[in-house]
């Protein structure tokens, strides 16, 4: 019986090809989008959940109230992990680190030969930091690698870097390599590299001993914010509430009476890290937020029901075909369970086939989207554990939509189906396939709303007027600040090199460092002091980035002792001065004292996501040391060749500031991408779809076309006994899809502060394209029927 | 005794008017009989034929099948009813076109839940009597319509049915393919000893059977 249903089952699908394609390629493509999504939701949820104590370990964030604003940070004083260790032993483990951050080793070869790197991800982290974040050790005593104040610890790929050594690691061991070519560090251990799914990457571990000896003022500053995290790990979840309230109590042991009143610490669950946007991004690390993860999610579903969707409505229109079949073999001594078993047996083939199918795919989409998205340090596989959860939406769709139709077309009644007279019960099964298609309609028009909106909105990111330069600069480090004279020098005796400046970073703030500070009126009290963000420039700064001085003059030269601001205009609201009224007027900010000599027009100090905030440009010798090349076709290599001349003991390495920027709208760029490819795929479903349902309703509209045309009817009126059903729906579907799409785009673009308005055209293209697609669709089967001659088609009644 | 039919009536519901498909058909048939169904189209020729093979329901009335009262039978009973006793042959013969000679003579068998070897045994067989071996692995579009409507009694007879149903048997066959099918349903008639009952227009067809019902507007005349 069971191989006889399959040998039929198969000869039915090959016979009806067209359909058994766009089924199968619907489905696939509704099974790969909803499991690549699903792969990689999981795969951003489950970021550093692979320690064993993730579930009961938090890290400490600082909510700092000023009178303007609040600010949410991620890092936190540096003395605050020890405090806590000593003051609360009620806390499993407290660790405290730094970092990571960028420094040049060098290493001597067994060859005697040695070699400058430089390595971005350099993590301190005490003693403590291995009861908290699980390490694997390839070599060393993990009691004992992190006591030792010059000791490091390499990962596995380090060691093979800096020594070649793959296998035996404990030869690494009693190596010694050393930091910014001076101090001296012993391997003390080899660890695995951390999983990329961590928002903590390190290539090496350093003990935050060495760190502390050698920033013994950061380290003690309580009031200071730089690049510190405290970890805890409490002995039972459940302490949270009861830890943060003390925490809020103990904290003026330490702080000075104005941090005190502003500063609070809340412990932030470990595996929330990397999906809240609050904080921002760990440093090293991305945040991809909770809310793209479930739209995503969402996203997923829709375009598996769309494809679930068209396998009914082309199993549902093929059952007049099937029709026959069903009377003789129940004519025959078939019963309705037998023939529900049959079709069903056969759709299983399909589905099943389809998934195979989706497995190849999916696997190669996975390694696509792991090397392309390099940005995100994508690491998606295939697991069984997804093979077996595709088996489970195998057998949803064998429930949901190979039962119905086969349940449809089972319950025929012999004498009628004998008699060619359909159960014309259509009225129920019209509608039901009417509002199926409808449904598709709306999901694409959502998609394509969405892909509008947001490539509008895109747009408008790139086209935005910065207030600032940004084309053909590179950005390079400067090292050694006493010979960026020599450097600049050089660079400029070359045409490829038009300007040359330095400073602390680019007008806007990106790759994560940005300088902070608070400022006030000299005369005012310490906690009325304001947030502002703290940049240093040459005295070419302002012409090197075109920055437009409103009034004021420019720097002439960058002290030891900074003396001089220059500010922005929105620094000029803290006052509610005018350009001119700024001049002259002395500031006070945490570093120290000094006049404000100029007013430079507003400028996006921050990305396009957040408002240009209070910025204030010093003339410090402090912090010149990036600097920024304008260069012209070839510059690149001159840029190279005289870095390499003048600074010694570095490594080059440089970037182009309109990259920096974009990878600032990485979240965003991904959305978009996903969009445009998700609309792309859900028309193609859905076209699949309508496709393959026009051919079913044009087979029985057949006779009514040729006795119209007969009777005189035009090639136009003919089609427009398709094309009016499904302007119709598009239009029915358009009501419902318009404000679910205002909704999400609405909000979407609330997260920007910088965005276009929405307005009622990019609602109507959207259902305008729909209806396009809809109607080149149904008229290519249409037109065909339309065309063909009228007595073949009665002839054969 | 085969069967009986008591004043049965069947009607549908049109426009507020009732129209009597059959009315008052009363009609006893014995085993062994050959029965001839006639009358103009839309006579209820066809629609008794369905009422007695049970496809199709009546109103009002009694039958009895084999000492069995059909209508008062669940839907279910009645059909294992059919499977177990009724072989039907149609006009357009209704073989399905996915499946060779071969499978459209398995597939009752399957239903019946034969097992493999015998169903083998009584295919062979019934290729072996219709004189199609060299065309079991063809399929229906492939064969002639005499070929088909061949195939298509065969399919009613593999699984020894008491009665066999036709409608119009030789409607869709030229004159010499429906001579064929004639003498083959008398010589099942005599030989085997199966009943037959055959709706047709033709008198000569009408001529092989035992006795002729006529029918006129859903009465028998």
């Amino acid at each position: 019986m069971f191989r006889n249903y399959f040998k039929i089952g198969i000869r039915s699908l090959l016979k009806n090809k067209t359909s058994t394609i766009i089924n199968m390629v619907g489905l696939s493509l509704g099974v790969v989008v909803c499991m690549v999504i699903l792969i990689f939701v999981q795969y951003e949820s489950s970021f550093d959940d692979y320690h064993a104590k993730a579930e009961q370990s938090y890290r400490l964030v600082q909510h700092t109230v000023l009178p303007n604003e609040t600010l949410y940070w991620n890092t936190t004083a540096y003395p605050l992990g020890e405090a806590l260790r000593s003051d609360f032993p009620e806390i499993e483990n407290v660790t405290q680190v730094s970092g990571p951050v960028r420094r040049t080793f060098k290493v001597e070869d067994n060859l005697k030969n040695t070699k400058l790197f430089d390595e971005p991800a350099v993590l301190f982290v005490d003693s403590f930091y291995p009861r908290t974040f699980d390490l694997k050790w390839l070599a060393g005593d993990q009691n004992t690698a992190l006591k030792e104040t010059n000791s490091v610890v390499l990962t596995k790929q380090l060691a093979e870097k800096f020594f070649r050594e793959s296998s035996n690691f404990q030869t690494v061991l009693g190596k010694v390599i050393y930091l910014q070519s001076k101090d001296p560090l012993l391997v003390t251990g080899v660890v695995e590299n951390p999983p990329a799914n961590s928002d903590h990457q390190y290539s090496m571990l350093i003990p935050y001993e060495f760190f502390k000896i050698n920033n013994q003022y950061a380290t003690s500053n309580w009031s200071g914010n730089y690049q510190g995290s405290t970890f805890i790990t409490l002995h039972n979840k459940s302490g949270q509430q009861a830890l943060e309230t003390n925490i809020d109590s103990w904290k003026k042991k330490y702080l000075n009476e104005k941090d005190e009143k502003r500063i609070s610490y809340k412990l932030q669950p470990l595996n929330e890290m990397h999906t809240t946007t609050l904080y921002g991004q760990s440093p090293g690390g991305y945040i991809m937020p909770q809310k793209v993860l479930t739209i995503s999610l969402v996203v997923g579903i829709f375009i598996l029901l769309l494809a679930m969707v068209n396998f009914i409505n082309l199993l549902t229109a093929q059952s007049n075909a099937r029709a026959k079949e069903v009377g003789v073999r129940k004519v025959m001594g078939g019963n309705r369970r037998s023939l529900v078993f049959q079709f069903i047996l056969e759709n299983s083939l399909v589905i099943l086939i389809a998934l195979l199918v989706s497995a190849l795919a999916i696997s190669f989409s996975l390694d696509f989207l792991n090397n392309t998205l390099t940005i995100f340090s994508l690491n998606l596989q295939l697991e069984w554990g997804h093979l077996g959860f595709m088996v489970i939406i195998g057998l949803f769709i064998v429930c949901f939509a190979a039962l119905y139709p086969a349940v449809v077309v089972s319950a025929i009644k012999p004498v009628q189906a004998l008699k060619n007279k359909m159960p014309i019960k259509s009225k129920s099964q019209f509608n039901q396939r009417k509002s199926l298609v409808t449904f598709q309609f709306i999901i694409v028009q959502l998609f394509l709303i969405a892909a509008i909106v947001i490539s509008y909105q895109m747009n408008h990111f790139n086209s935005v007027d910065l207030g600032f330069s940004h084309n053909s600069i590179v950005i390079t480090e400067a090292p050694q600040t006493e010979k960026s004279r020599v450097f600049r020098e050089k660079l400029l005796a070359n045409s490829a090199v038009s300007k040359v400046s330095f400073g602390s970073g680019p007008p806007m703030a990106v790759d994560g460092f940005q300088l902070g500070t608070n400022f006030r009126l000299p005369e005012q009290a310490e906690e009325e002091a304001l947030e502002a963000e703290m940049k240093v420039g040459d005295s070419s700064y302002l012409d090197f980035y075109d920055l437009e001085l409103l009034a004021g003059r420019n720097f002439l030269t960058n002290k030891e002792e900074f003396d001089e601001f220059i500010v922005n205009e929105t620094f000029l609201k803290s006052f509610g001065w005018k350009p001119e009224q700024a001049i002259g007027k002395k500031i006070q900010i945490n570093e120290g004292q000094a006049t404000i000599v100029g007013v430079v027009k507003d400028f996006h100090n921050n990305s396009l996501q957040h408002k240009i905030s209070p910025c204030i440009i010093l003339n410090w010798a402090f912090f010149t040391n990036k600097a920024f090349i304008k260069v012209s076709n070839g510059g690149l290599s001159v840029v190279e060749t005289v870095w390499k001349d003048v600074f010694t003991n570095s490594v080059y390495k440089y970037n182009f500031l309109n990259d920096s920027m974009s990878k600032e709208y990485h979240v965003e760029q991904l959305i978009f991408a996903g969009f445009r490819v998700f609309a792309i795929i859900a028309i193609l479903i859905a076209c699949l779809g309508l496709f393959g349902l026009m051919s079913f309703l044009v087979a029985r509209k057949r006779k009514e076309i040729s006795i119209r045309k007969v009777l005189g009817a035009s090639l136009t009126e003919n089609l427009s006994l398709f094309t009016k059903e499904y302007t119709i729906l598009v239009v029915i579907a358009f009501v419902f899809s318009a404000p679910v799409a205002y909704y999400f785009v609405h909000q979407w673009l609330e997260s920007f502060t910088y965005r276009i308005d929405l307005s009622y055209w990019m609602f109507l293209l959207g259902g305008f394209i729909t209806l396009a697609i809809a109607l080149v669709t149904c008229s290519f089967q249409s037109l065909r029927a339309s065309m063909a001659n009228p007595i073949k088609a009665l002839r054969e009644e | 005794m085969l069967l009986q039919l008591n004043n049965i009536f069947k009607w549908v519901n049109s426009g507020g008017q009732r129209i009597f498909l059959l009315k008052d058909i009363n009609l006893e048939v014995q085993e062994g009989e050959f029965i001839s169904v006639m009358g103009p189209s839309g006579s209820g020729k066809s629609t008794l034929l369905n009422v007695i093979g049970m496809l199709d329901d009546f109103d009002e009335g009694e039958y009895q099948f084999l000492h069995e009262s059909v209508h008062a039978l669940k839907e279910k009973h009645r059909a294992n009813l059919y499977k177990e006793y009724i072989g039907f042959v149609f006009q357009s013969y209704h073989l399905l076109d996915d499946l060779t000679v071969k499978e459209n003579l398995e597939m009752p068998l399957l239903y019946k839940k034969f097992k493999g070897s015998e169903r083998k045994a009584m295919v062979a067989d019934m290729l072996d009597r219709f004189n199609i071996v060299g065309k079991k692995d063809l399929f229906p579009t492939q064969l002639s319509g005499g070929q088909q409507q061949l195939v298509g009694v065969a399919r009613a007879l593999i699984a020894s049915p008491k009665l066999i149903l036709a409608d119009e048997p030789t409607g869709n066959l030229n004159s010499q393919q429906s001579e064929e099918i004639m003498e083959l349903f008398k010589k099942l008639n005599e030989e085997d000893g199966v009943t037959i009952i055959q709706v047709t227009h033709s008198e000569q067809n009408a001529a092989y059977g035992s006795r002729i019902i006529n029918l006129l507007d859903g009465r028998k005349v």
